[in-house]
């Protein structure tokens, strides 16, 4: 049911397992790339550590070779010499007296403790900098000091730091399109089911769930949904032969008791005193009759075919002859009946049981209410509907009963004094979903109000349906 | 009047038959569609009473092939069904009746009245008079002797639906169809109502009463002597 909510369809994502479980995907797949990212980094960032130190081990490793076989001339010349060199990874050197006083080197840095470490050193152009630094103590005292600018190990960490977070937001950006993408195909998939579903529930138990010929998860539901309703259909066409042949298979032998019970009653003399008798046996079979009519009307209109006669009624007109033509009959049982019609209405459909189910809804009025009861008919038109409406000022139904009366054979008068069959508001109700109406009930305080509201739309494309189907 | 009566259920056949009898009609009887078809064409028929299901050829077709061999006998179609596609398919292959069975025979009887009263054709008629009573069907105006009667629409309608059938029995569903256009049977007797309106309109003025109520059946309209 939540897709048949049309409303808000693309804004409440919240509501949307498509689009939750498509956005859960692209964002697990997004922090892949974010947890790849961190991982490459950190294994980049530590193998350039690790060279650094390795090159600065290496070169202090060469000087104090130097030094203790050359002395401490010696090593002022070499660092000298790599001093000269102009490049731009070239390594940083420094000799402190164990006071802290450097007498060699250019690097400019506070004495540093022993072994590998980062330093702060000054830089002459961009000031203080930071470096990898390996110092070691010289056989005097004197303490060297490799260093190697850690800029080339930024500028790593910055490259893939920014491939990864452009690769990150690409990614992202797939995954939420791709999600809206996936999501919306989802919905889509999915709203065609719905549609179906609502378009049997509005009463089309012909239609059929639309399969796209993928022969995917999709189209195997639609077909397995399909088969179930051609089993349900089935069955209900059984249900509804059972119950007009059993009408229809009563009535003849019905009609033949009819027939003779008539003839019997032309030959009776006039005061004989069988013709009570006869009067009142003809009566019943008469209201036998009368009922298996009713059922057989309502399979009828409950099978659709009369959607192929349907025409252009003139609803305003009808309504008024109706309340025209019933006016003076309700007067004489003694409730008044008056209207409000708004002229110009019309609708496609079968005018007779249009006026059929007025009638009944007329006569349902009448006959649960005492006299003296005014009941009102209301036609009237908005933009998307039109709506009928008895009202009257009654006992009216308890709310708990409201569904039920339109169910066949439920009267709710339970020593069923009254006359009628009980079908009555079935009819109705099987009118109204011939149209692509509704009948609903409400209380009137007191009272009930019976609307039949059609919508303008649904019965073009009622209409349009039926003829698509034949 | 010779009526052709094409039913095979063989008990409806022979109740319908003697009914007919008693009123001084001459009943040829068919129980097939060919056969139906046969009498229709080779005797002169005042009326045809047609089952819609008859075997060999249904009632459907015999009464389209009628038409089409131009033979334009009113024809009343019976139907056991009483769907509303079939009394539009009837009246669309040319019935110009349809009952739905089982029927009460004074129904029947009513109707073969009124549909014989169909042929030939009657001249346009524009003024209809039973007894004192005049109405203008042009003019639509309603005269008792020279006193004018205000009716409305529907009562105006019913009226006229009696007079065109004066001297014959209109029953209630006949006033019901014709009048107000319903093939179904409400509950509450509408034209009941209209019809004790309608009279003492007429009436007004201790006129004798032109509208006889047949018990059980209908109305007919007769002379006021």
């Amino acid at each position: 049911m939540m897709f048949s909510r049309r409303k808000g369809d693309g804004a409440n994502w919240r509501k949307s397992a498509a689009y939750q479980i498509a956005f859960a995907y692209s964002a697990a797949f997004a922090l892949g790339v974010a947890l790849l990212g961190v991982m490459i980094f950190a294994a980049v960032h530590l193998a350039f550590i690790r060279e650094l130190d390795a090159s600065i081990t290496g070169e202090a490793t060469e000087l104090l070779t130097e030094y203790r076989s050359d002395g401490p001339g010696e090593l002022r010349d070499a660092i000298a010499q790599r001093e000269a060199i102009p490049s731009r990874s070239r390594l940083l050197y420094a000799v402190f007296t164990p006071s802290g006083r450097r007498i060699v080197g250019s690097l400019q840095a506070p004495r540093p403790g022993l072994g590998l470490q980062d330093i702060i050193f000054r830089d002459r152009q961009e000031g203080p900098d930071p470096a990898r630094g390996y110092a070691v103590d010289l056989p005097n005292g004197d303490r060297l000091l490799v260093a190697a600018d850690r800029e080339a190990v930024e500028r790593a960490d910055n490259t893939v730091i920014s491939i990864f977070g452009l690769g990150f937001g690409a990614v992202a950006l797939l995954g939420i399109v791709g999600a809206l993408m996936l999501g919306s195909y989802l919905r889509r998939r999915l709203a065609a089911i719905s549609v179906g579903a609502n378009a049997i529930i509005a009463g089309d138990i012909t239609r059929r769930m639309a399969v796209s010929g993928k022969d995917d998860e999709f189209d195997r539901l639609a077909g397995t949904l399909n088969t179930m309703l051609e089993q349900i259909e089935r069955l209900l066409e059984n249900l509804r032969q059972v119950s007009s042949d059993i009408a229809h298979d009563l009535r003849t032998p019905l009609a033949q008791l009819r027939n003779r019970l008539e003839s019997e009653l032309i030959a009776a003399e006039l005061n004989s005193q069988d013709r009570p008798v006869l009067v009142d046996a003809t009566r019943r079979v008469d209201e036998i009759l009368s009922l298996f009519a009713a059922i057989l009307r309502i399979s009828e209109i409950e099978s659709g075919q009369i959607r192929k006669r349907f025409e252009p009624v003139d609803l305003s007109s009808l309504a008024t002859e109706i309340a025209e033509s019933y006016a003076p009959a309700l007067r004489e049982g003694g409730r008044e009946l008056d209207w409000s019609i708004e002229p110009e209405l019309w609708l496609p459909g079968d005018r007779e049981l249009i006026a059929q189910a007025i009638i009944n809804l007329l006569e349902n009025a009448q006959m649960h209410t005492p006299p003296g009861v005014p009941i009102h008919l209301n036609l009237s038109g908005a933009r998307t509907d039109i709506t009928v409406e008895v009202i009257d000022s009654g006992p009216g139904v308890r709310a708990e009963d409201r569904q039920r009366i339109t169910r066949r054979f439920v009267r709710l008068d339970q020593s069923r004094s009254k006359s009628g069959h009980g079908l009555g508001l079935n009819l109705v109700e099987a009118i109204a979903r011939l149209h692509g109406a509704k009948l609903v009930f409400a209380d009137n305080h007191p009272g009930l109000v019976a609307r039949l509201k059609f919508k303008r739309s649904a019965i073009k494309s009622t209409d349009s349906g039926a003829r698509d189907g034949g | 009047m010779q009526i052709l009566l094409a039913e095979d259920d063989r008990e409806t056949a022979e109740f319908v038959e003697h009914g007919l009898g008693e009123l001084g009609h001459t009943v040829l009887r068919a129980e097939n569609g060919h056969d139906a078809l046969h009498l229709a064409t080779t005797e002169e028929l005042d009326v045809i009473i047609l089952d819609r299901m008859l075997p060999g050829l249904d009632g459907l077709a015999v009464l389209r092939r009628l038409r089409m061999a131009q033979i334009d006998a009113p024809v009343l179609l019976l139907t056991a069904l009483g769907q509303i596609e079939d009394r539009v398919e009837g009246l669309e292959a040319g019935a110009d009746d349809y009952l739905v069975k089982p029927f009460a025979f004074s129904e029947l009887a009513a109707r073969i009245n009124a549909l014989s009263r169909r042929r030939p054709l009657a001249p346009v008629t524009t003024e209809l008079v039973v007894g004192s009573l005049r109405i203008d069907l042009l003019r639509r105006v309603v005269k008792r002797d020279d006193r004018v009667i205000t009716l409305q629409p529907r009562e105006f309608r019913l009226l006229e639906e009696l007079m065109r059938n004066r001297e014959r029995v209109v029953t209630r569903t006949m006033l019901l169809e014709r009048v107000w256009g319903f093939h179904f049977d409400p509950q509450t007797n509408i034209v009941e109502t209209h019809i004790s309106r309608m009279r003492s309109k007429l009436n007004e003025g201790n006129k004798p009463d032109l509208i006889e109520t047949v018990r059980g059946v209908g109305y007919r309209m007769a002379d006021d002597v």
